[in-house]
């Protein structure tokens, strides 16, 4: 149980209380967050607004949820030989299925993950090293953290 | 003298069943005491630590009903420490040794193991109903206890309590011949629920009233069960992330149709929006919505569903519904008598323009004649709306509000909110609980003091300048009863200056003020009869006792303090010291 005693009420200047700078409106993931110093931070402790243990225990999952969810993740996705790509936001894919599904869709062809063949476009994805990687390799969450872009490359000839 | 022999008095007495009517009965004189004590059914002990069973059962021999309050109001905002106290057990083994023939327990913020609960099953052959409130200290063993011992149970209430789910049988322990259940409320359970043994109990149950379930019931469930209760009138509904398939759908959507007498609704947490919709074909009989667990509803859906809610009386919502959400509901719910917006963004990330703001608020008071009760969570408020609305409705008997950013002041001119709170209490002359927030100076707490007759509870956070303020307060509201005040600048001035007025009063709390030590040493030692709690989480108190003089002028973090009549309780944990 903290006592937030590092805030003081009574100071006149709180009529222009301040909004977090830059850095500190950063995502912020540690929700329980115990030294309140800043009047948005106050405003997040554990006794404070005044609600009951089941609704903020409602509202921190939902706000996690919605953190995971809520960013739009736009990267190129460009078809080996065409120059012009397209742009797709991954954060409204739940996995590698439903990306391959919809660039098939897209690009009105069978897209897979897995090496390459005579047939079918493999799907390749820049990471943030710069490096090209098969895409389909590291778990999903992992994925969108890394990729950059996206190559569908063409079926190998004979 | 009494005119009519004692069994009339007695009859009489019988149809005045408001605690404080019969409190004041028993004061008339020596002989209808003694009649009203004899006859008295139901108790209502505010602070468990107010009186001791044995007096209370020497008292009251004839005692059925007992509703008993354990933990300060600002426990349920994590401000008192989980084992501060409030057990039940004592007061269960004493009315069990003393054979009283309870029948009702209702039980508030007090600590309930499941030794107490096994023996409150087993020592009570006519035990009707337990109703906890944002209790803890018990599994569903202790559940298993009660619905296997308590033969004529009807009504098992279970709200807002922390219970360590063993995802035991307890539904199971229901005997097959438990057929009286009027409620059954267990939607705080955590765990998985044995549907098999929930269905059966529920269609052997043909009084069962009230049925509110916990998230582990899925919609199929459901249906199946309002299928063998269309005579539900309250409902508590489940968890459904996903969508429902056209034919699960459809079948709850005809199951709900038959539950003509469907009056109360609430649950919905994680619930995708079309699970509201199903609720459609009697939504215009609803009198009580309960959807401030429904975060994942999006506004515009709420005020789909609330436009066709005309009988509403009650409505807990969430501030997604918005300004534009409450404009409905004040153009619809003419019927409007209680109303509570909560909080559904806790960080302002969003920067969003859609919660709820002094708009709203007018809005509502400008269309609900008949609102009494509200609770409202915002971002904002400015004196101009508070005192469109203490005009709109005088007749408010409960004004909590919550502005989130602590000491905000009126958006629109920078000024304190003194002025219109001022006007709510000044308007509101029934006004029996008040909470205030925003930038408050001492100021509105003279206008308190001055024209908050009727006040009861007042909840202050980050207000006033001096001890002057308090001071208002103690001295001109002759009703008070509870004050809770944290973060303030109160100090020993306000704190010492009237000692008797705390004879009238069940409690104070105070925390992060300006008390210090040697104040509340002083207080406890010119009033015998007030219990003083100091609550320290972070020291060894009896390093605390050790320390000299000089560490008297040392701040005091939470101090609570309440009148008994029996003295220093003996079951505080180390973290409090009773002075």
């Amino acid at each position: 149980m903290e006592n937030s005693n590092s805030y003081s009420p009574y100071s006149s200047s709180s009529v222009d209380s301040t909004k977090p700078s830059p850095s500190e409106s950063s995502v912020n993931l540690s929700l329980s967050l115990t030294f309140p110093s800043t009047s948005s931070q106050r405003e997040t402790s554990q006794d404070w607004p005044p609600i009951k243990p089941r609704l903020r225990d409602t509202l921190k999952s939902l706000c996690l949820r919605q953190r995971r969810y809520n960013t739009a993740l736009f990267v190129k996705v460009y078809m080996e030989g065409v120059p012009i790509g397209r742009k797709l936001d991954l954060s409204t894919f739940s996995g590698y299925e439903s990306l391959l599904e919809n660039l098939s869709h897209m690009f009105d062809t069978s897209v897979i993950c897995g090496n390459r063949d005579r047939k079918h476009h493999v799907l390749t994805y820049q990471d943030k090293d710069g490096d090209w990687m098969m895409v389909g390799d590291i778990p999903w969450d992992m994925f969108l953290e890394t990729v950059r872009r996206l190559k569908i490359t063409r079926p190998e000839r004979c | 003298m009494n005119y009519f022999p004692d069994e009339v008095i007695e009859h009489i007495f019988d149809f005045i069943s408001s605690h404080k009517d019969r409190n004041s009965i028993s004061l008339v004189s020596k002989s209808w005491h003694k009649i009203e004590r004899c006859s008295r059914k139901s108790v209502f002990i505010g602070n468990c630590y107010a009186i001791n069973p044995e007096r209370l059962i020497q008292r009251f021999p004839s005692l059925r009903s007992l509703t008993l309050k354990g933990k300060p109001h600002f426990a349920d905002f994590n401000l008192v420490p989980h084992e501060w106290g409030g057990f039940v057990h004592p007061w269960i083994v004493a009315l069990a040794k003393a054979r009283v023939e309870l029948e009702e327990l209702r039980l508030k913020r007090m600590v309930v193991s499941d030794e107490s609960l096994e023996l409150l099953s087993r020592s009570f052959a006519s035990f009707k109903s337990l109703v906890l409130v944002s209790c803890e200290g018990f599994t569903t063993d202790g559940l298993a206890s009660v619905a296997a011992n308590c033969r004529h149970l009807r009504e098992l209430d279970l709200q807002e309590n922390e219970i360590d789910d063993h995802r035991g049988q307890w539904l199971n322990c229901f005997p097959e011949s438990s057929t009286a259940l009027t409620s059954l409320n267990f939607s705080c359970l955590k765990g998985e629920t044995n549907l098999a043994a929930l269905e059966r109990l529920v269609a052997r149950s043909p009084n069962l009233e009230s049925l509110k379930v916990n998230r582990a019931v899925p919609l199929d469930a459901l249906t199946r069960l309002m299928s063998c209760a269309p005579q539900l009138v309250d409902l508590g509904v489940g968890s459904y992330e996903n969508e429902p398939d056209q034919e699960s759908f459809m079948k709850l959507m005809a199951a709900i149709k038959k539950c003509t007498e469907l009056r109360s609704l609430s649950g919905f947490s994680e619930v995708a929006p079309l699970c509201l919709t199903a609720f459609y074909p009697i939504c215009q009989n609803l009198t009580s919505l309960n959807l401030s667990y429904a975060a994942e509803i999006q506004g515009n859906h709420l005020i789909r569903f609330i436009q066709f809610c005309k009988r509403l009386q009650r409505l807990w919502i969430l501030d997604s519904i918005g300004d534009k959400g409450l404009e409905v509901v004040a153009s619809t719910c003419k019927e409007l008598q209680e109303l509570r917006v909560f909080p559904s963004d806790l960080h302002d990330e969003e920067d969003n323009d859609t919660a709820v703001t002094e708009i709203g608020l007018v809005a509502i008071s400008a269309g609900c004649p008949k609102l009494h009760s509200i609770l409202y969570f915002c971002k904002q408020m400015t004196n101009a709306a508070l005192i469109t609305v203490a005009k709109n409705c005088p007749n408010f008997i409960r004004f909590r509000l919550c502005i989130l950013e602590p000491n905000k002041p009126d958006h629109t001119t920078s000024q304190s909110l003194d002025e219109g709170f001022g006007a709510i209490v000044q308007a509101c002359k029934g006004l029996r609980r008040l909470s205030l927030s925003g930038l408050l100076t001492d100021k509105v707490f003279l206008y308190i003091g001055m024209y908050a007759e009727q006040l009861e509870m007042l909840s202050i956070a980050f207000a006033g300048d001096t001890d002057k303020g308090m001071l208002y307060v103690l001295n001109g509201c002759k009703k008070m009863r509870k004050l809770e005040i944290r973060d303030s600048p109160f100090g020993n001035t306000a704190l010492l200056a009237d000692v008797d007025k705390y004879r009238t009063m069940r409690s104070l709390w105070m925390s992060s003020c300006e008390v210090t030590l040697g104040g509340c040493k002083r207080l406890a030692r010119n009033a015998p009869w007030l219990n003083v709690e100091i609550i320290n989480e972070n020291e060894n108190n009896d390093l605390m006792m050790e320390r000299n003089e000089e560490d008297e002028r040392e701040k005091v973090d939470r101090l609570y303090l309440y009148r008994t009549v029996v003295g220093a309780r003996k079951d505080a944990p180390p973290c409090v010291t009773i002075l």
